[in-house]
């Protein structure tokens, strides 16, 4: 038992908490539930004000958005990135896209991405590259 | 299942209603001044937290839309209240002024529920820059002059500023939780809720404050002169059944045994 007084909770793991944006409802759940299982504290949205919603009120570690979320040529998954930065300025960032090119790929670094995946994707893979994300690695 | 939030929000009953008594303190005790009206989106999505609602609905630029939705909702949650119990219900200073007859169709349909307007009080809250000023002053003034009080919600935060005292000219300073948390051992919390006292009184309006969760704040804001608070001190929101199991509702006897 601790000594009285002594800060318990600063020993405490954090729960770090994802955002996962995409409108595919079928993504969004399996992410969802593989995160959770790992651990993590997960909020998923459909549209770019539902996702710029809950980051008004809420930090993110790490968010996981679909460039596109209204068609091809969109980049909400950009805004949505930006948005939850503005809050905490050390969250990372993967963007996930089915119209990936090299150029897309560029605009998306250049404009804070950390990560850059194509469509489909296991989620296995968009999983091991959150984890390194949060940790530090990449 | 793959609709948007949007299209949620819009079913029957998607909209749910809960109440939060707003207590009288005065003469040292405890009753029951109104109930705030709280909504909370469909269960199982992002607006069942209220914050995330009404961010949501502001960012698609539909807060009128929903503020109009929950106003059904409310009054109809409220009918079921005893005819003797206050309902606060908040709105956007927008929605006042940009939606058509707004104080009559307001006026009408809680008279449809069996509310009339002496039960009623608007909290107005705003988080866009301008309204129209004059739709706004005449919607205020046929619901005022219906008997309706008028409170200025959220002080000391957000877009809910010294302006929209001049503009709303209200009946009630509703000081933002922010501001009263915490303010037994914070001298600036402290100070500014000592100036806004000396402010209401100047304006002939009646503070409230929220977010009252102890008794030593409680003590606090009764020693600066505030004698109506509301907060998990007293009781968290619950449904209308619930509600009116409060010890507000006992009888005076009653009441006097329970505080």
């Amino acid at each position: 038992m601790p000594a009285c007084g002594s800060p318990v909770a600063l020993w405490l793991p954090v729960t770090k908490r994802l955002l996962i944006v995409d409108d595919e409802i079928s993504i969004l759940f399996a992410l969802k539930r593989y995160f959770i299982r790992q651990g993590y504290a997960v909020d998923c949205a459909r549209e770019l004000e539902e996702a710029e919603a809950l980051a008004a009120h809420t930090i993110y570690d790490l968010v996981i958005a679909d460039l596109s979320l209204s068609g091809a040529g969109s980049a909400e998954g950009l805004e949505i990135i930006r948005f939850v930065r503005r809050h905490n300025h050390h969250a990372r960032s993967i963007v996930l896209t089915a119209y990936g090119t090299p150029h897309v790929e560029r605009e998306a670094r250049r404009r804070g991405a950390n990560a850059f995946l194509a469509k489909p994707q296991q989620v296995g893979n968009i999983a091991q590259l959150a984890k390194r994300l949060m940790e530090g690695e990449l | 299942m793959s609709s948007t939030l949007f299209e949620q929000l819009h079913r029957r009953a998607a909209i749910r209603v809960e109440f939060q008594p707003i207590v009288s303190l005065r003469a040292g005790e405890r009753s029951l001044y109104a109930l705030e009206a709280l909504v909370r989106g469909p269960r199982g999505t992002n607006a069942e937290r209220p914050d995330v609602l009404f961010e949501y609905a502001r960012r698609k630029g539909v807060e009128t839309t929903i503020d109009l939705i929950c106003i059904g909702e409310i009054l109809a949650a409220a009918a079921v209240l005893p005819e003797t119990v206050s309902i606060s219900i908040n709105v956007h200073g927008s929605t006042v002024s940009d939606v058509p007859g707004f104080a009559q169709t307001f006026l009408s349909d809680a008279a449809k529920h069996g509310i009339g307007p002496r039960r009623l009080m608007l909290e107005i809250l705003e988080h866009r820059g301008a309204w129209t000023m004059s739709t706004f002053r005449a919607s205020l003034d046929t619901l005022r002059d219906a008997g309706v009080r008028i409170a200025v919600d959220d002080l000391g935060v957000g877009a809910s500023n010294f302006r929209m005292i001049v503009d709303c000219r209200p009946d009630h300073l509703k000081v933002d939780r922010y501001v009263v948390q915490g303010c037994s051992h914070d001298r600036y919390r402290s100070a500014v809720l000592q100036s806004i006292v000396t402010l209401a009184h100047a304006c002939a309006a009646v503070p409230i404050v929220e977010g009252i969760e102890d008794e030593v704040d409680l003590q606090h804001v009764v020693a600066l002169g505030i004698d109506l608070a509301q907060g998990w001190h007293f009781a968290a929101s619950m449904t209308a059944a619930d509600v009116t199991q409060l010890p507000f509702f006992a009888t005076t006897n009653e009441r006097r045994f329970l505080s």
